[in-house]
């Protein structure tokens, strides 16, 4: 049966690995292409590995959904971690406050038809990005 | 209920507060429970002592309470469990207290619904005790209070417990993996890994090791990474390749790598990985090639 929303509690590095291969076989059943499948998957890999990263544990949730009459898959990524203080630097190509390449969150902007995000010290961080059908 | 260190962790504070609102959880339930905690002062042994009335004709009570000096041990934390239960006091330590308390059950693999039906008799248990020894200070208010911060108890314990079960699946799977990174020397001078599957961090080191310590023991000139089976290249993965094909190229070994396809092109591509020097081919069959002509290797079919 074809799942239309999966919601995966990250918690540890095989979580990741769940949410990428639940990921990528939702959006293929929903009809993206290959390419674009591949997208979402590496778009929650991403988003993923930084919950693990910085705040320890979240949720990823990937869904196939109607908005506005077009269907599209969408990724939601949560967690009550420490939050970003400055979104606008977080988002700069190269910048990365973990020692790695800082292009997750950029990438994920530009792989994305649509990109969302809300963050805020003590709080945690809330991603939303989608790829119409 | 067994022994175990407790750690605070930085955000038990907040977790301590988060789940007070939560299960809305005020002063005045708190308060109750204290009144509670003074009601039953000095009546704590006798209702861990009807627990385990209720405990001992149950299976799991030979399984993990047989042994006479575990039993006393267990007796002893459980009734330091609830003295600290009825202080009526929700912090960090109360917050770590009850995670440690999960991990302990999680480790020797005490059913949750043991656990649960534990918890259940232990709140019958108890407010007939407390209801013996003082009907008036004790009524519906005080169930009410008594049960919210025991379900909030119980939800941290299972939280926990659910953590330490993920990680156990996690180290069966590494187990599993220790076997998946198996480089072979296809041709003389000319070593290949097939990568398949998820990687992570874990992975990736490993995929480091046993490349550069092949190559250290056949001395070959090219290495072939081949990615065809890989579910994604996200940055982390991308970079470590990388960081692989230098290593290797250090210590005089040329590493292609293989197998990558349109989508994985076109997602590095959006993602704005710069490969560098790295050499990539789309098939196996292309570095190959391409290692036999490094290698000064010519393949004929036979006329
Ligand atoms: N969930 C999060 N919680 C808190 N901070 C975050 C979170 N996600 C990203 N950040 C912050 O934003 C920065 C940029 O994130 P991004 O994913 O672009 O790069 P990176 O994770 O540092 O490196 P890369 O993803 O390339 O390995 C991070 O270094 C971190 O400071
Ligand atoms: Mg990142």
């Amino acid at each position: 049966m074809a799942r239309d929303e999966v919601r995966i509690q990250i918690l540890v590095d095989a979580d990741v690995a769940r949410a990428i291969v639940v990921a990528r076989q939702l959006s293929r059943e929903a009809g993206l292409s290959t390419p674009r499948s591949t997208m979402i998957a590496t778009a929650v890999s991403e988003l993923a590995r930084n919950i693990l990263k910085y705040a320890r544990r979240g949720s990823v949730t990937v869904r196939a959904i109607d908005r506005d009459g077009r269907r599209r898959v969408e990724i939601l990524a949560t967690d009550r971690g420490p939050g970003i203080a400055d979104i606008e630097t977080a988002m700069k190509e190269h910048f990365s406050s973990g020692g790695t390449l800082g292009l997750g969150l950029s990438g994920v902007e530009r792989m994305m038809d649509e990109f969302d995000i809300e963050s805020a010290p003590g709080e945690g961080t809330r991603v939303c990005a989608a790829l119409w059908l | 209920m067994l022994d175990g260190e407790t750690v605070v962790h930085e955000n038990d504070a907040a977790q301590a507060i988060r789940l007070r609102a939560l299960y809305q959880i005020d002063e005045m339930d708190l308060e109750r429970i204290r009144s509670l905690g003074s009601a039953l002062d000095g009546k704590i042994d006798a209702a861990v002592a009807r627990f385990y009335e209720w405990m001992r004709p149950l299976p799991e009570f030979n399984e993990y309470l047989s042994d006479p000096a575990v039993l006393e041990r267990v007796r002893r934390l459980q009734v330091a469990y609830w003295v600290d239960f009825l202080r009526g006091v929700i912090d960090a330590e109360f917050v770590a207290s009850r995670r440690s308390l999960g991990a302990i059950h999680a480790r020797i693999g005490l059913p949750l619904d043991t656990y649960l039906g534990g918890m259940n008799s232990f709140l019958m248990t108890f407010s007939e005790v407390a209801s013996e020894s003082d009907s008036d200070s004790f009524d519906t208010s005080h169930v009410t209070s008594l049960s919210k911060v025991l379900h909030l108890d119980t939800a941290i314990v299972i939280d926990e417990y659910n953590a330490i079960t993920k990680t156990i699946i996690a180290e069966q799977g590494d187990a599993l993996m220790e076997m998946s990174t198996p480089v072979t020397e296809v041709w003389a001078d000319i070593l290949m890994l097939p990568i398949v599957g998820v990687i992570d961090s874990r992975r990736s080191m490993e995929i480091m090791n046993t490349m550069l310590s092949k190559i250290a023991e056949t001395r070959a000139h090219v290495a072939i990474l081949d990615i065809s089976g890989v579910a994604v290249i996200d940055t982390a993965v991308a970079n470590h390749l990388i960081k692989v094909t230098r290593a290797t190229r250090l210590m005089g070994c040329e590493c292609l790598i293989s197998g990558v396809s349109p989508a994985i092109a076109q997602t590095m591509v959006e993602l704005g990985i710069d490969v560098g020097t790295v050499r990539t081919t789309a098939t196996l069959q292309d570095a190959l090639g391409m290692a036999f002509h490094v290698t000064g290797h010519t393949v004929q079919r036979e006329a």
